[in-house]
């Protein structure tokens, strides 16, 4: 764990500044700011400590929000989609013995999609679900999920074609 | 306490989620006002079904204070009703109301015999609440019977399900007088016999109490005629007569204590004297 505590540590801060700078300031179409910070979640070795992570991801969550100035939907979505991730992991790659390390690790696309389309799709529909909190605003909750969901998805997928070159 | 640590540490991921997530929603909840009443909301509609539940959980055990209550209601009222000007046998040819000589008393039934050819009832009530022998018991709908014998705190009633008790009656219409007697099968099927034949009746007459005992007040209901037949032997009808109340059913009764008793009994040695 020593030696990915640095990296670990270094993307966390990155990604924290790029999300509140940067991406929470987009507003594309009035309404989509995507979500770069969820590198983190999908970065993180497959193999890593569990207990670890969900901490970590409930700070990084906690920082986004607080800097963010938003209530507390960052930290929620992001603890729970760390709390789930194994089994999503499971889902998207298959049985046991082919899970592969770390994300960046495996070939297959297909896998690679589900597993990034249901990480990032829970966590927008959980998130605009704690912003609006009401189901009179499930209509709305579910476009701005949906939509949002592509973009960090386009996003997330354009930031890890190039960091594995 | 092995077990316990052991049951720690395989879960300590879910525990961990479960901790952290009471904290952000706590953090929710105190930042941002509208999740604050959102969760107001929500609670409120918990707390509500919540509390419905256990409101109509605790009706249920208040239901013997309420019973309680509303027999003492019932007392009061049964009072008016028996003492008003307006009942038919109390008529307004008098002019000025009548004496109205009975107190009234609650008890509820203990024991409640109908099986049998002699049947008693036990209530709940007895010399240490005032309770003296020769006392009429009615209930709600009809006539129950008369105390027999009284101890401190219990009573034994002769039930009107007894073949040798014979109760006084009238027709509430023509005003003739009988005598009600139970006929020993069915406990809401009497007989009335001694009822002269030139008074005339139909079914669905009333039967109400005669008032000639010093027992049972004046016409107090009793039950309908469900059918009649001429005896030509004796001149006499006998009547079929329903009772208002199934009285193997009856849970609680008015004790109605005859406070001319002594009164009439010393008339009545007087005139055998």
């Amino acid at each position: 764990m020593n030696n990915n505590l640095l990296p670990t540590l270094g993307s966390f801060i990155l990604l924290v500044f790029l999300q509140v700078l940067l991406f929470n300031n987009m507003h594309l179409f009035g309404f989509i700011n995507p979500m770069i910070y969820l590198l983190f979640l999908i970065l993180y070795r497959f193999d890593g400590d569990q207990t670890f992570f969900i901490l970590t991801s409930f700070l990084l969550g906690f920082c986004i929000d607080f800097l963010s100035q938003s209530g507390g939907a960052h930290t929620i979505a992001t603890l729970s989609i760390a709390y789930v991730r194994p089994q999503i992991i499971r889902y998207a790659f298959g049985v046991t013995s082919e899970i592969p390390t770390g994300f960046q690790n495996d070939t297959r696309r297909i896998n690679k999609l589900i597993f990034l389309s249901i990480a990032i799709g829970l966590h927008h529909l959980l998130y605009y679900l704690i912003v609006y909190f009401n189901w009179d605003a499930i209509y709305l909750i579910l476009k701005y999920g949906l939509f949002n969901s592509v973009f960090s998805l386009l996003l997330i997928s354009l930031v890890l074609s190039f960091y594995k070159k | 306490m092995q077990r316990i640590l052991n049951a720690l540490v395989q879960y300590r991921n879910s525990l961990l989620y479960i901790v952290l997530l009471g904290i952000s929603l706590l953090f929710l909840n105190g930042k941002s006002s509208f999740h604050q009443n959102q969760f107001g909301k929500y609670s409120l509609k918990i707390s509500q079904g919540l509390y419905s539940w256990t409101h109509q959980i605790e009706n249920y055990f208040r239901l013997r204070k309420i019973n309680d209550q509303l027999l003492q209601e019932n007392k009061t009222l049964k009072g008016l009703a028996i003492r008003s000007d307006d009942l038919f046998l109390y008529p307004k040819t008098f002019s000025n109301k009548r004496r109205f000589g009975f107190e009234i008393k609650t008890a509820s039934v203990i024991k409640n015999s109908f099986l049998n050819q002699r049947n008693y009832l036990i209530i709940d009530k007895g010399s240490a609440d005032g309770i003296q022998t020769e006392t009429a018991i009615i209930s709600n709908k009809g006539i129950v019977g008369i105390i027999k014998s009284v101890s401190d705190n219990y009573a034994s009633v002769i039930s009107i399900l007894n073949q040798d008790l014979k109760i006084n009656v009238r027709l509430k219409n023509s005003g003739v007088f009988g005598a009600l007697s139970w006929k020993g099968s069915n406990p809401k099927k009497f007989i009335v016999e001694d009822v002269v034949m030139n008074a005339s009746l139909e079914i669905g007459d009333t039967i109400v109490t005669g008032g000639m005992s010093s027992y049972f007040p004046l016409g107090i209901p009793v039950g309908t005629i469900s059918s009649f037949d001429r005896n030509s032997k004796n001149g006499f009808y006998t009547i079929d007569v329903d009772l208002f109340e199934d009285p193997s059913q009856v849970y609680y009764v008015y004790i109605l204590q005859n406070k001319d008793k002594e009164e009439i009994n010393t008339l009545k040695q007087d005139i055998s004297k």
